[in-house]
């Protein structure tokens, strides 16, 4: 099984006190110290404001995995909207919908498999959407 | 005043080559280049309870709004895990030693972040969750 680490290291001034967080976790299989063996990374280009299934439960064969998710776009405008739930074929109407990635932002998060992982480009001019799921 | 996030997984064996992550986001308001300028702090928690409990309480105000969460279970039971829900839908858990950093929307009043300690008994002990909320706008939060 492999080794995989995902770190995180948060720094602010917002407050009189800066706040200073780091953290490394180990990716292991669930309730285990099993590491994990698989991964998948992808990057795609959106052309549409369509809510597309970005991953889908059928694509991952366990009931545990990590997400990255990363809007590579420099302008600070356009964001995607990502969301979890039951999907369909493309009829959004039972999502919950998780936040917006701006450009630049990322976002690391286990998923429980139950239900795909949708995402909805703000523009529909080539909006580029990069992710990696390990499991 | 700036709030930044730094991203890095490595690993040296999942794939034939090595595999290395690295990417920083500023934090920033929505749509904008202006950094966030408000936060919850960093919160400590212990938890017990094997049903939801608020984490962190929407507030539709917030919809249209940044905000960036942080969440780490601090346990060292690897077996002990938090269940992640959003309005009731379930996100993941996050296992002893897990961390998430996702924005959140908050597309109405149900859309509170919630955790439980699912799998929790007298004999575990409780599981220590921190958390974190970078966001803007006075009135994001219900209580604010």
């Amino acid at each position: 099984m492999a080794t995989v680490t995902a770190a995180i290291a948060l720094s602010s001034d917002i407050t009189d006190s800066n706040i200073s967080v780091s953290n490394t976790s180990t990716l292991f299989t669930a309730g285990t110290t099993t590491g994990l063996d698989t991964m998948t990374s992808v990057t795609k280009v959106l052309k549409s404001t369509d809510q597309v299934d970005l991953i889908t439960t059928g694509s991952v064969s366990t009931t545990h995995a990590y997400v990255y998710i990363n809007n590579p776009s420099t302008d600070h405008t356009e964001y995607f909207t990502i969301a979890i739930g039951n999907a369909g074929a493309g009829t959004p109407t039972d999502t919950e919908e998780i936040g917006r990635l701006y450009g630049g932002d990322f976002m690391w998060f286990p998923w429980d498999v139950d239900d795909d992982i949708c995402v909805t480009p703000s523009v529909s001019t080539d909006m580029t959407v990069e992710y990696m799921v390990f499991s | 005043m700036a709030t930044t996030a730094t991203f890095t997984l490595t690993s040296a064996d999942i794939a034939g080559d090595p595999v290395n992550v690295s990417k920083t986001a500023t934090c920033t308001k929505a749509g904008a280049t202006t950094d966030l300028d408000q936060t919850t702090g960093l919160n400590r928690v212990h938890l017990r309870s094997t049903t939801n409990k608020v984490l962190l309480a929407a507030n539709a105000e917030g919809n249209d709004l940044s905000a960036k969460v942080y969440i780490i279970n601090k346990a060292t039971d690897p077996t002990l895990y938090l269940t992640v829900t959003i309005n009731a839908q379930t996100i993941g858990k996050l296992y002893a030693g897990d961390w998430m950093f996702i924005p959140w929307s908050q597309t109405d009043t149900s859309a509170d972040i919630e955790v439980a300690a699912t799998n929790w008994t007298a004999s575990t002990g409780d599981i220590p969750v921190e958390y974190a909320l970078f966001h803007e706008d006075t009135d994001f939060l219900t209580n604010a």
